[in-house]
């Protein structure tokens, strides 16, 4: 149960500056593949994001959103194929208006806006990926650690 | 001779590939041989493909990975074709693989030795507008990820030797001969773009801001020279305004370039001035044209689109002059607009859309394989099957045959298949192994006991982050038992090591930690299937590719991100489950729905295989739209060739015809239809079961209500006009014949071209001039859309003396009956207003779809229609006779307005992609799908309607009542539905939501 | 029409009359309405099944519960002693209707066994405010004179003016009767409607910071006891297993907790975007006086400007949730800058 504790503690990185941790959840066949062209292109982006691989963008249930701020993760992206690309047809659009709600209402519950992100990038966009990443970790940074969800007890 | 069951593709770019993928599902071993170092042609290079904007790579890649990985397909890279013996059924073929100077087993892809190179070459990839080292693959996801080094540039300095710590690069590693054996050749070598002679009006080569379409292609890609910023390469500018000149070195009879159409510059250059908008909003696009040509399925609307939404300008017009502002380096284009006028106007930047050529080997692998080629060295094909070359037993496919898209590339390739099908299939299944592998063991129940293996890949990941200190972090994560490093985890040596270790530890969960699942997943699967393990108990941490490569000076937040993401995959891990892949029989039947060419090609080439088939026909006979066509513009006798092809089908005792019929029901989905036709002029009914659909329903012709059609018997149709030039002798008494294109296309109500009508009006004014020199034809046209070689026959048009004028869509000719002849008025640019006096006004009456009957079988089906009430196929480009439902496919008319020879390639094509389910006596369904738990579902829909595979329908379950059925068949595993579940009723089988959680939750 | 006292005398003569035809008339078995509650500031849902007992049923602006909920799947459905489906009558106001169409088109019920008693209503009185004002007071009668609420007890009695102590739902209502489906609306019913709404109403609380909406929503939800009165009252909460409830895996801790609440009321407020029918029922019926309307409003808002979507108005228009477009709004997706 004192997980926050000893997440605190993993924070503590070898220079002081506070480090967010960023849940991704990449699609299978565009972003994710965009993040390998990154990498393979070897573009240097900020190491906060951990990566959960999904088949498409249509898997992601609000669920895993929630439960990632909940569990103290400091920022949860999500990015999948343009519309139009999705290698399911139309996951990423069945995924899109849930998205949009989802992220209306976490604004409306008092959730600053910047720690859900979501994005699309391709499996031929491995920069676009970086510099999203880049903003991203930027952003989530601006808005200190996620100490909303800190458990009592 | 006997057949032998193995085929041989050359040339592995996306036609190649797919023709590749089709036989090798089918049964056949196969054999691609491509002349460069990775396979993917021209495709890969593109950023985005017209009309859907798609970005090429996310299609094209995963097509590319099964080509690399198939256990049928037997790809060899870096070959030349040395020799060829033989006769259909069977050629012994000698092919020189060539030295890539690294050992491709020993290769682990990982890319150090091109970044430790001294060399800079150019990169040819990117049009040479970026450099890479001597040693390299071509693009960073190349299919096979081996590098080679090119022996041009390399200096020999020794240094990759030094750093591959893999140990395969080989300096004198020799060229190979080997000997091939195969029942059928496919040829697919693609096209070489036309390049612009030293010297050539544009100023290409002497202007640094004049560049071809394909590397304007290059530099809208993110992964292309500037990262996809749209940069002018004098002075890396933002090019404002950019010019697109078409037609260069296309329709050209100067000699300079090629007298044809290059079928797809129109199209792709609408495609790159779109992209060019739209990445960088400043751009203003201007295309120069002649006729644009945007014939295809949809193209027109995607012009309007550009011109509309894009600020795309287009003016018709060949440019007279191109020269460079030398302070400036932009770039002074004279031309003549339509009325006359000579206009002066500064671009930024000028993009030559250039042609296609037939490939630079076209004569080599025409003398090699003794097929013969056509006026223009492209090679030469079956007038009525296009990917028949001239030597049975050998196909063409793709451009090699006639300068063409994408989809018509899949598709021939496709067809290619079906002809190789239609020739070999007696030996299908004779060539290919399949492994025998231990039976699993058994672990539902047991406590996870998890090997964990980080890879150090060389020093891509040992060189930037701790891996014995992630190897640690491992070993002390709850249910691993053991974590090792290894220098190469994807090493041979690796793999047996993994297999011993699973034994000596009984682990049944295993957990690589390395580079990408997308490449590497597969490898280790297998492995720890041979090791006993079900191959869904694995999971894999990306330590490289998303992190030692992109945080290289962070040694240790790249560490902590490793642990990290070696933790996921354990928790992960911790929670999956064996999955056992459902199998289902298939019924070897198969159902043509529509009796026309698509049909009956369809129909002979199953019945040939030994296939059973129901073919039904809503007509009384057999024929369908083509009854009314004569000859080809080409000048196949169509008549001819349907009575032989009716004669065929009637003598063929597997084909059973249904003529006046219609289907009641059909019930069921792939491999297992059932499906009630009602037939016959008593109404009969008949049932029976079949594995595969096929869609050729065909389309009909438009019948006007403008230009005074059927209130003038002078009115008539191009169809009717043709019996009439055919059968009588009729045209001797006119004097004066006026057509008018477009009529019913193009239009509010049918926004498409409808592609056959420029052919049949230059046939029929050619065949009209012939009977009767001194008939004046004047053909009024909007765009002349003779894409190709049919090119020439427009040509021979105008020598003939047959007038063409342009009108435009809003102001279209006004028709006045005056007594016995007609006065045809128009508008026209050059001339101002003219009257025509004509004896008879042919109209080219447009295609349109059977909208009713089409609507009731999409319904049954349950498949899409697109706007026009076309068939609408699983997806634009790569899959243009299958639809999403599978084991349904379409072919001819019924897709949207073609060709003949078009609709006889999509009918072998779609027998093809029938006979990949066809060929198996059971199919093997996806692992990783949904799952419903009816206790929690409450049968509210939502799903149903998410769901892009209509692979989910309510039953109505004895003990829970009304509940959603997942369809284990049709599911792809998307977890579209999953995702909206409120009642987290379904779950995907490999990524559950407990899995997931696991992932997000658990940090210790 | 003249005050509340009179509208509420019309409203409910035209409820018996149209029940006791529909029984008379065999169209239906049973008629589900309301009654007289069994504690003062509230009503009780009833069912009739004889044209004489039809005298019971009340309309008064107490009538909080969403009748629709008693056919909701997850209640044992009506059937008569042959196990044959009973028809059923059903007063309904506008979010009643509302949620009957919805219910339907999420394939929950069918029109064919219901006739829906169509009325105007005028609007529910938000009883838990009334409550508040009157304190630690028991509360031994309240009834409406003229357009004021009075409340009396022991030894006291109160007067509330109505249009002021209306439910916030209903001040802002537009659905005052049931859209007709399938001929299926006797009385009162709105042919086709067209909704324009302006979401004024939370403009306020929409324009404040994201601190401030968290200060909030923090302090509000924490009264929540997790009793789920809100979720058994909802007409659209017919989950077999509530996701709370679920423990494979567990989503969500079972505490009270805040974070835990949180997710409770977050996911639940997910779930019913594009299918509230703004009834008001769960703020009604919450013994903590947890206001969640505020919620209500703006799920209406999201799907109406995203998606042009009110729920349960007619059957054929397909939720947010069961369809999506190329063209939906996405202004929310991180871009370059």
């Amino acid at each position: 149960m004192n997980e926050i504790t000893s997440e605190s503690k993993q924070m503590k990185n070898t220079d002081d500056e506070w480090e967010p941790k960023i849940l991704a959840f990449l699609c299978n066949w565009c972003s994710y593949a965009g993040a390998d062209l990154a990498g393979v292109s070897r573009i240097q982006y900020p190491p906060n994001i951990r990566v959960v691989r999904v088949p498409c963008s249509g898997r992601i249930n609000p669920y895993f959103i929630v439960k990632a701020l909940l569990d103290g993760w400091d920022g949860v992206l999500v990015s999948g194929c343009h519309p139009g690309d999705c290698h399911y047809l139309t996951g990423n659009l069945v995924a899109r208006r849930r998205f949009g709600i989802l992220k209306d209402l976490l604004e409306f519950f008092g959730i600053e806006p910047d720690r859900v992100n979501f994005m699309w990038a391709s499996a031929a966009e491995g920069e676009r990926f970086a510099v999203l990443i880049r903003k991203t970790t930027k952003l989530v940074k601006k808005m200190g650690p996620n100490k909303k969800f800190e458990k009592k007890w | 001779m006997e057949k032998i069951g193995a085929v041989m593709v050359v040339g592995a770019g996306i036609g190649g590939s797919q023709a590749a993928l089709d036989l090798a599902d089918s049964g056949y071993k196969v054999y691609l041989i491509e002349s460069t170092t990775s396979i993917g042609g021209v495709m890969a290079q593109l950023d985005k493909t017209f009309p859907t904007n798609d970005c090429a790579m996310c299609i094209v890649s995963p097509k590319l990975v099964e080509t690399g990985r198939h256990q049928n397909i037997d790809l060899s890279i870096n070959c030349e074709i040395q020799d060829v013996i033989g006769e259909a059924g069977n050629f012994t073929i000698k092919v020189l693989k060539k030295s890539l100077y690294i050992n491709p087993e020993k290769c682990t892809g990982c890319g150090v030795c091109g970044r430790e190179c001294p060399v800079e070459a150019i990169d040819v990839f990117n049009e040479g507008l970026a450099n890479y080292a001597a040693t390299s693959v071509k693009y960073p996801q190349a299919v096979p990820l081996v590098f080679a080094i090119d022996k041009n540039y390399c200096i020999g300095c020794g240094i990759c030797q030094g750093v591959c710590k893999a140990k395969a690069i080989e300096y004198d590693r020799k060229d190979e001969e080997v000997e091939i054996n195969v029942g059928a050749i496919i040829l697919a070598p693609g096209f070489d773009e036309y390049i612009p002679p030293e010297g050539n009006l544009y100023g290409y080569g002497k202007y640094k801001n004049v560049v071809t379409s394909i590397e304007f292609e290059r530099i809208l890609s993110a992964s292309g020279p500037y990262a996809g910023r749209v940069l002018r390469p004098s002075d890396g500018d933002v090019p404002e305004k950019v010019a697109f000149l078409q037609c260069v070195g296309s329709r050209d009879y100067t000699g300079k370039g090629k007298p044809y159409c290059s079928s797809v510059c129109c199209m792709y250059t609408a495609k790159e001035a779109v992209i060019a908008h739209e990445h960088m909003h400043q751009i203003q696009p201007t295309i120069f044209s002649m006729d644009i040509r945007a014939y295809g399925k949809d193209f027109d609307k995607y012009i309007i689109r550009a011109q509309e939404e894009y600020e795309v300008r287009y003016i018709r017009s060949r440019i007279s002059s191109i020269t460079e502002v030398p302070e400036t380096k932009d770039l002074r284009i004279k031309y003549e607009t339509e009325d006359g006028t000579v206009v002066e106007e500064d671009y930024h930047m000028v993009v030559l859309a250039v042609g296609l050529n037939p490939p630079n080997d076209a004569q080599f692998l025409a003398e090699k394989f003794g097929v013969e080629l056509n006026e223009y060295d492209f090679a030469m094909t079956d007038i009525f099957n296009p990917v028949q070359t001239s030597k049975p037993g050998i196909f063409a496919c793709g451009a090699f045959s006639s300068p063409k898209d994408i989809p018509d590339t899949v598709t021939q390739a496709s067809a290619a298949a079906g002809c190789v099908n239609q020739l070999l299939h007696e030996k299908k299944g004779t060539l290919i192994t399949e492994k025998t592998l231990p039976p699993e063991i058994f672990v539902r129940g047991q406590p996870p006991r998890i090997g964990v293996f980080i890879c150090y890949c060389g020093i891509n990941i040992g060189g930037f982050l701790d891996v014995p200190e992630v190897t640690k972090y491992a070993s002390n994560l709850p249910n691993v038992v053991l974590a090792d490093n290894n220098l190469y985890t994807c090493s041979a040596d690796t793999q047996t090591l993994i297999k011993d270790t699973i034994k000596e530890y009984h682990l049944n969960r295993v957990v690589v930690a390395s580079c990408t699942p997308r490449t590497h997943e597969p490898l280790f699967q297998e492995t720890i299937r041979e090791a006993g393990l079900n191959r869904y108990l694995f999971q894999m941490a990306n330590i490289r590719d998303q992190c030692s490569w992109v945080h290289m000076n962070e040694w240790d937040k790249a560490t902590e991100k490793a642990k990290d993401l070696v933790r996921m995959a354990v928790n992960k891990a911790r929670n999956i489950e064996a999955i056992e892949r459902i199998k289902l029989p298939v019924t070897q039947k198969t159902l043509i729905v529509g009796g026309g060419i698509s049909g009956m090609v369809a129909a002979l080439n199953f019945a040939t295989q030994g296939y059973e088939t129901f073919l039904i026909e809503k007509q009384k006979e057999l024929g369908g739209f083509a009854r009314h066509i004569y000859n080809t513009l080409e000048g196949g006798n169509v008549q001819e060739f349907i009575s032989d092809l009716i004669e065929k089908i009637n003598s063929n005792k597997l084909i059973r015809v249904f003529t006046q019929a219609e289907i009641e029901i059909i019930d069921g989905y792939i491999g297992n239809f059932k499906t009630t036709v009602i037939h016959g002029s008593k109404k009969e009914k008949t049932e029976f079961e079949h594995g595969v659909v096929i869609v050729a329903t065909g389309a009909k012709e438009y019948q006007p209500t403008e230009y005074l059609y059927g209130q003038n018997n002078k009115v008539i149709l191009q169809s009717e006009f043709e019996k009439l030039l055919n059968t009588s002798n009729d045209i001797n008494d006119k004097k004066s014949v006026v057509m008018i294109q477009c009529v019913g296309s193009r239009n509010d109500d049918h926004p498409y071209c409808s592609k056959m009508c420029c052919a049949e009006a230059i046939k029929n004014a050619l065949l009209a001039k012939q009977k009767n020199p001194n008939v004046e034809v004047v053909v009024l046209f909007r765009d002349i859309r003779t894409y190709g070689f049919k090119e020439k026959y427009y040509r021979e048009a105008r020598e003939k003396g047959v007038i063409f004028i342009n009108y435009e869509e809003n102001e279209p000719p006004e028709i006045i009956s005056e007594g016995s002849i007609l006065k045809i008025k128009l508008k026209t640019l050059k001339m101002g207003e003219i009257t025509i006096e004509s004896d008879l006004l042919v109209l080219s009456a447009g295609i349109i779809a059977k909208r009713e009957d089409n609507e009731e079988l999409a319904k049954m089906l349950k498949v899409p229609l697109n706007d026009d009430n076309f068939f609408l196929e699983a997806h634009v480009k790569l899959r243009p006779v299958d639809f999403a439902t599978e084991g349904v496919f379409v072919a001819g008319l019924a897709h949207c307005p073609k060709t003949i020879e078009d609709s006889i390639s999509q009918a072998n094509a779609a027998v093809a992609r029938a006979c990949t389910i066809l060929s198996k006596d059971e199919i093997e369904v996806e692992g990783k799908i949904g799952e419903i738990d009816m206790a929690r579902c409450t049968g509210c829909g939502m799903c149903i309607d998410n769901c892009a595979y209509n692979a989910i329908e309510l039953i109505d379950d004895r003990r829970f009542g009304r509940v959603a059925y997942i369809n284990s068949i049709l599911c792809k595993g998307c977890g579209a539905c999953a995702g909206n579940c409120r009642c987290a009723a379904i779950d995907i089988r490999g990524f559950t939501g407990e899995q997931i959680f696991a992932m997000i939750t658990g940090r210790n | 029409m003249g005050d509340i006292e009179s509208e509420n005398q019309d409203i409910e003569n035209s409820i018996k009359e149209l029940a006791r035809n529909l029984l008379r008339d065999k169209e239906v078995d049973v008629i589900i309405g309301y009654t007289k509650g069994t504690v003062p500031l509230s009503s009780s849902p009833v069912f009739i099944t004889r044209e004489e007992d039809t005298d019971k049923l009340l309309w008064n602006n107490l009538c909080y519960v969403n009748l629709a909920n008693y056919l909701a799947p997850r209640i044992p459905k009506l059937y008569d002693e042959e196990g044959q489906k009973l028809k059923v009558g059903i007063v309904a106001k506008g979010c009643v209707g509302r949620a009957l169409i919805h219910l339907a088109v999420e394939n929950q019920i069918n029109f064919e066994n219901i006739k829906m008693i169509g009325i105007s209503c005028n609007g529910i009185i938000n009883r838990k405010r009334i409550e508040k004002e009157i304190g630690e007071r028991e509360i031994l009668e309240t009834s409406i004179l003229g357009n004021s609420i009075i409340v009396k007890g022991r030894d006291f009695e109160e007067t509330f003016p109505f249009d002021e102590y209306l439910n916030e739902l209903c001040k802002v209502c537009k659905v005052k009767s049931p859209p007709n489906v399938d001929d299926s609306c006797v009385g009162e019913c709105l042919e086709n409607p067209v909704i324009e709404d302006d979401f004024n109403d939370i403009s306020d609380f929409e324009s404040k910071t994201s601190e401030e909406k968290w200060v909030y929503i923090k302090d509000t939800l924490s009264a929540c006891t997790r009793c789920y009165a809100c979720r058994e009252v909802c007409p659209m909460c017919y989950c077999n297993l509530c996701f709370v409830d679920q423990n494979k895996p567990i989503w969500f801790g079972k505490t009270t907790d805040f974070t835990d609440i949180f997710a409770f009321h977050f996911n639940r407020a997910m779930h019913l975007a594009g299918r509230c029918v703004a009834c008001g029922a769960c703020s009604s019926v919450c013994p903590m006086g947890i206001d969640l309307n505020l919620i209500t409003r703006k799920l209406e808002k999201i799907v109406k400007e995203r998606y042009n979507f009110t729920s349960g108005m007619d059957k054929e228009t397909v939720p947010p949730m069961m369809s999506f477009s190329m063209d939906d709004k996405e202004e929310f997706m991180m871009e370059e800058d």
